[in-house]
């Protein structure tokens, strides 16, 4: 104890929020190894509330308010009980389990959240510890629901319905709510600016995010993002906030878009994330592109460079034998690529834009057989044009390359004439199909498919 | 009884001299005034940890489980205190409510956590005497309030000895709220009254009656913390004991009642016979609400084996075939979990029509869930195979193949296709203006699109942009979609305004 004590009055003394939220994770740190086991071996149950005063707050040394000691031995009574939990977990002890680990330690979460809302008036300055717990609350819950959920203890309640999908991600569920009420404390803060607990509002949101993700309701997401909005004009600008809140928040907003399908607000977002990417964090610099490489798929048509990535050799494996394919026309070698990959494309939500570069591939090809097609002869004295006319059989040969063309394959007419208009809905290709003569006229002055040079 | 050494200095250190002639007051009976005098203290420093509860609860011998302890130190926490009732009443009722508990072996049954402060024992009870009928009074036992005031003075306890300056500016400032938000607690107490054996038979009464009047007050004020208020949570499942095949639905608002219930073989019954029925009346009102009723049966007796699905896949089948999305997705919903439990019945089919559904409301992020769930034998599976051809269809834009799949529709899907194949109709059609020129022949939209006949071409046209795009030349009509301008494109996005459907996730 006499460590852990020590921790938090030093840190408490040089008012560093981060020095005190390492007091309050638990896990042993390389050079205190034991820290967990010394803090539980200093008292026992009887004398808690007592020990832990005399620890944290006897003597000069430390000028803390009445009140908002109590509140400070609440919560470390609390977080006694759970690296108790924790302990006898580590050492297979009978009774101990990883679901009372998490019910121990939302204690101290709710501890916590009583310290800052109640009149204790724990300063906002410590809000990193209020992360710390946060943080630590979800992967408790998570390890909780892997454990309990063997055991599908169902509640049904008066419900009408059997199913309750839920009960697997129950105390991630629970989690989320206790989570929710960081949330809230940190953006109903009425307190000036330069103590309030509003500057936690983007750390604390990141971890909801997180939670909602996980539990698969992203639709909550947006409830938290209305709130956000509502007070945005309370708010310290963005840029005051430190990056590494930034960053994240802003990747989530934008892989939220993402997934609405509203891929131009995605990639403003996203970008923005990656442009404030600490340069060292290959992790995030990696999820971040998972998502800004389809949606710049699908907004400009421009595919990942091989210099962007190379460092990155999963988002290689994931990305390259796609966008060769869409860069060559192969499309059935796209097909391929896609039905491959579409396991781990589902799985990160990027099946279904990707799949849109099956357009980027078409126009792609059909560009090739434009080029093919040569020029018109040349007219006295003027530079020969492309030909611009161009019969929809000679579309449908080039979709037939690869296909191993038997009667059974053999391409509809009126499918490509489909696929054709729908390049030139799209704005891929310039021009129209006159169907009764069976051609394709393309736009002249070299803009028969936009931003390709031709 | 030990104090530690370091007490000593930190009481010195007490900035607040008002402590010091109370210890001096001969007037009370040394060690217990002592005691109490020393925790009263609002010596900031030490206050918290010299409340032993060892020491504080009287009779020392018996072992205090943590929960009767923690209640000891919330009594003196210095935010409980309470103005008007001083130190002495507060332990003496603490000790009596300990020692009643301990002898009666109530230690482990009490719910300390609930269970009221002894100071909050004291102020109802004092309340209670004064009998006064006014509720506001009992909203607001602030200590400073002239009500307050006068209630002491009335009461007739000559208690002025006790009541100290720093109490009063103590509690002034910060006790007022939590004193009113302790009282609900009072609502749990009649538990530990009727473990009261050692109390005066008067007393008994008189607490009683406080008791009464206290819930009466309360009720009054906000609604009555009933039992309903935390249900107890799972009694596990019912055993239904109705014997009548049919059964109107209501939705349950407190635990079932097993005679209302019917056991799964009545159930069966009912299920052939609403099979019959709606094969007979086809009163689709009736069978919604029968087989809701049949699915909270169901329920409440935790009933889940493959005639729940059964019951399940035919109520979502004529929801679907009525086109009441509704009910259907919260059958499809069910039936995801049951099928996932691997309880028979056709999840492939389900599948397909999830997907399709999916396509209709147009939610991407469960398009994705669904299409995770699809396992590569599903693909194998005819239906699951045509919806995921459509949904790459529409993906693509692909329309002619879009349409040969809707002509082409296993199982019960065409209902869910009709639902969006007008909205798909639209969007094609703006793709055809603007990609031919200068016309097409309406024999190909009929065609392209999946029209029954010209005609129907013709009015859907007609219905959803002008007439004039139509135009007959050399015998046949032609869609002059060189003139069509934004006119589909308007009513694209009129169709694919949000799609609302009660009871979707």
């Amino acid at each position: 104890m006499s460590t852990l004590a020590g921790e938090f009055k030093s840190a408490y003394s040089a008012g560093s929020g981060d020095a005190l939220a390492a007091v309050f994770t638990p896990i042993g740190t390389q050079n205190k190894p034991y820290r967990l086991q010394s803090f539980y071996d200093f008292t026992n149950a009887a004398s808690l509330q007592k020990d832990l005063s005399f620890a944290l707050f006897h003597g000069k040394s430390l000028k803390v308010p009445r009140a908002e000691q109590t509140a400070w031995v609440d919560i470390f009574a609390a977080y006694w009980e759970a690296v108790g939990e924790l302990l006898k977990y580590e050492q297979d002890w009978p009774g101990a389990s990883l679901v009372a680990i998490f019910t121990a330690w939302k204690k101290v979460a709710n501890a916590l959240i009583r310290g800052y809302s109640s009149s204790a008036g724990i300063p906002a300055w410590t809000l990193p510890c209020l992360y710390t717990v946060g943080k630590y609350l979800r992967t408790f819950a998570i390890n909780a629901d892997i454990k309990a959920a063997p055991q599908g203890a169902s509640s049904f309640g008066f419900q009408d319905d059997v199913a309750a999908d839920i009960e697997k991600n129950a105390h991630l569920e629970e989690a989320a709510r206790i989570i929710n009420r960081m949330f809230t404390l940190c953006l109903s803060d009425r307190a000036p600016m330069e103590e309030s607990r509003k500057w936690g509002i983007y750390q604390t949101t990141n971890l909801i995010f997180k939670t909602y993700f996980r539990i698969n309701s992203v639709g909550l997401t947006k409830n938290l993002l209305r709130a956000i909005n509502a007070q945005s004009a309370d708010l310290p600008p963005l840029e005051a906030f430190p990056k590494s809140h930034i960053v994240t928040f802003e990747y989530y907003v934008g892989v939220i878009h993402f997934l609405d399908e509203n891929y131009a607000e995605a990639e403003k977002h996203l970008a923005t994330a990656w442009s404030m990417c600490h340069r060292g964090a290959s992790k995030n610099r990696e999820l971040i592109l998972t998502y800004l490489i389809p949606c710049h798929l699908v907004t400009t048509h421009t595919l990942p460079s091989d210099q962007l990535l190379a460092p990155f050799p999963r988002l290689e494996k994931l990305f390259r034998p796609l966008s060769n394919c869409i860069r060559k026309g192969d499309l059935v070698g796209f097909d391929k690529a896609m039905s491959a990959g579409e396991e781990e494309f589902v799985k990160r939500r990027i099946y279904l834009p990707l799949e849109r570069g099956r357009d980027i591939a078409l126009r792609n090809l059909f560009r090739k057989v434009f080029i093919v097609g040569g020029f018109e002869e040349a007219k006295e004295g003027q530079t020969s044009l492309r030909r611009t006319r161009v019969p929809v059989v000679e579309f449908a040969a080039a979709l037939r390359i690869g296909t191993h063309a038997t009667g059974r394959t053999r391409i509809d007419m009126d499918e490509v004439e489909c696929l054709l208009s729908n390049l030139i809905y799209k704005g891929l290709m310039k021009g129209y199909i006159a169907r009764e003569r069976g051609i394709v006229v393309l736009s002249k002055n070299n803009s028969a498919f936009p931003g390709t040079g031709v | 009884m030990s104090f530690a050494p370091w007490r000593a200095t930190a009481s010195a250190s007490n900035p607040t001299p008002a402590a010091y002639p109370s210890t001096a007051t001969p007037a009370y009976i040394p060690v217990q005034a002592r005691r109490s005098l020393a925790y009263n203290k609002p010596t900031p420093a030490t206050n918290g940890a010299d409340m032993t509860p060892a020491d504080a609860t009287p009779p020392p011998r018996v072992q205090f489980p943590p929960a009767v302890r923690s209640y000891v130190q919330r009594c003196f926490a210095p935010e409980n205190k309470m103005a008007s009732v001083t130190a002495q009443e507060m332990q003496e009722k603490l000790k009596f409510v300990i020692t009643d508990a301990a002898e009666n072996n109530k230690l482990n049954t009490i719910d300390w956590e609930r269970l009221a402060l002894p100071q909050v024992m004291v102020q109802n009870e004092r309340n209670k005497i004064l009998a006064n009928p006014n509720v506001s009074n009992w909203g607001m036992p602030s200590p400073s309030s002239p009500v307050d005031a006068s209630r002491k003075r009335k009461s007739g306890l000559n208690q002025d000895a006790e009541t100290h300056p720093w109490t009063k500016a103590n509690n002034n400032t910060r006790n007022r709220f939590e004193d009113r938000i302790t009282h609900p607690s009072t609502e749990k107490r009649p538990r530990m009254t009727t473990d009261d054996s050692s109390k005066s038979k008067a007393n008994l009464e008189m607490r009683k009656k406080r008791f009464e009047g206290a819930g009466a007050n309360y009720g009054s004020a906000s609604p009555v913390p009933s039992p309903a208020r935390s249900p107890p949570v799972d009694q596990g499942p019912v055993i239904g004991r109705c014997q009548t095949l049919e059964k109107k639905y209501f939705r349950l608002t407190s635990a079932p009642n097993p005679d209302t219930v019917r056991p799964l073989s009545v159930l069966k019954n009912t299920l052939d016979l609403l099979k019959r029925k709606w094969k007979q009346e086809g009163n689709y009102g009736y069978i919604c609400d029968q087989f809701k009723s049949l699915r909270q049966d169901l329920t409440v007796q935790h009933i889940r084996n493959e005639f729940t699905v059964i019951v399940y896949e035919i109520h979502a089948r004529i929801a679907l075939e009525k086109g009441d999305l509704g009910e259907y997705n919260q059958c499809q919903t069910q039936l995801r979990v049951l099928y996932a439990a691997q309880l028979g019945g056709h999840p492939t089919e389900f599948k397909a029509y999830r997907i399709l559904y999916f396509i209709y409301t147009r939610n991407w992020t469960a398009m994705n869930d669904a299409l995770a769930d699809v396992t590569a034998d599903d693909r194998q599976d005819l239906a699951v195979k045509h919806a995921l051809d459509v949904r790459s269809a529409l993906a693509l834009g692909n329309y002619h193949r879009f349409f040969q799949l809707y002509l082409d529709t296993p199982n019960m899907g065409a209902y869910l296709m009709d639902m969006f194949v007008d909205r798909e109709r639209l969007t094609a059609l703006a793709v055809i203006c603007r990609a031919y020129k200068p016309d097409v022949n309406i024999r190909f939209i009929t065609e392209e699109l999946g029209f029954e006949s010209d005609e129907q071409t013709a009015r859907f046209i007609i219905e959803n942009s002008s007439a004039e795009l139509l135009e007959e030349k050399n015998g046949s009509v032609r869609l002059l979609t060189g003139k069509a301008g934004l006119l589909f494109e308007q009513a694209k996005a009129a169709a694919h305004a949000v799609v609302d459907i009660k009871g979707q996730i």
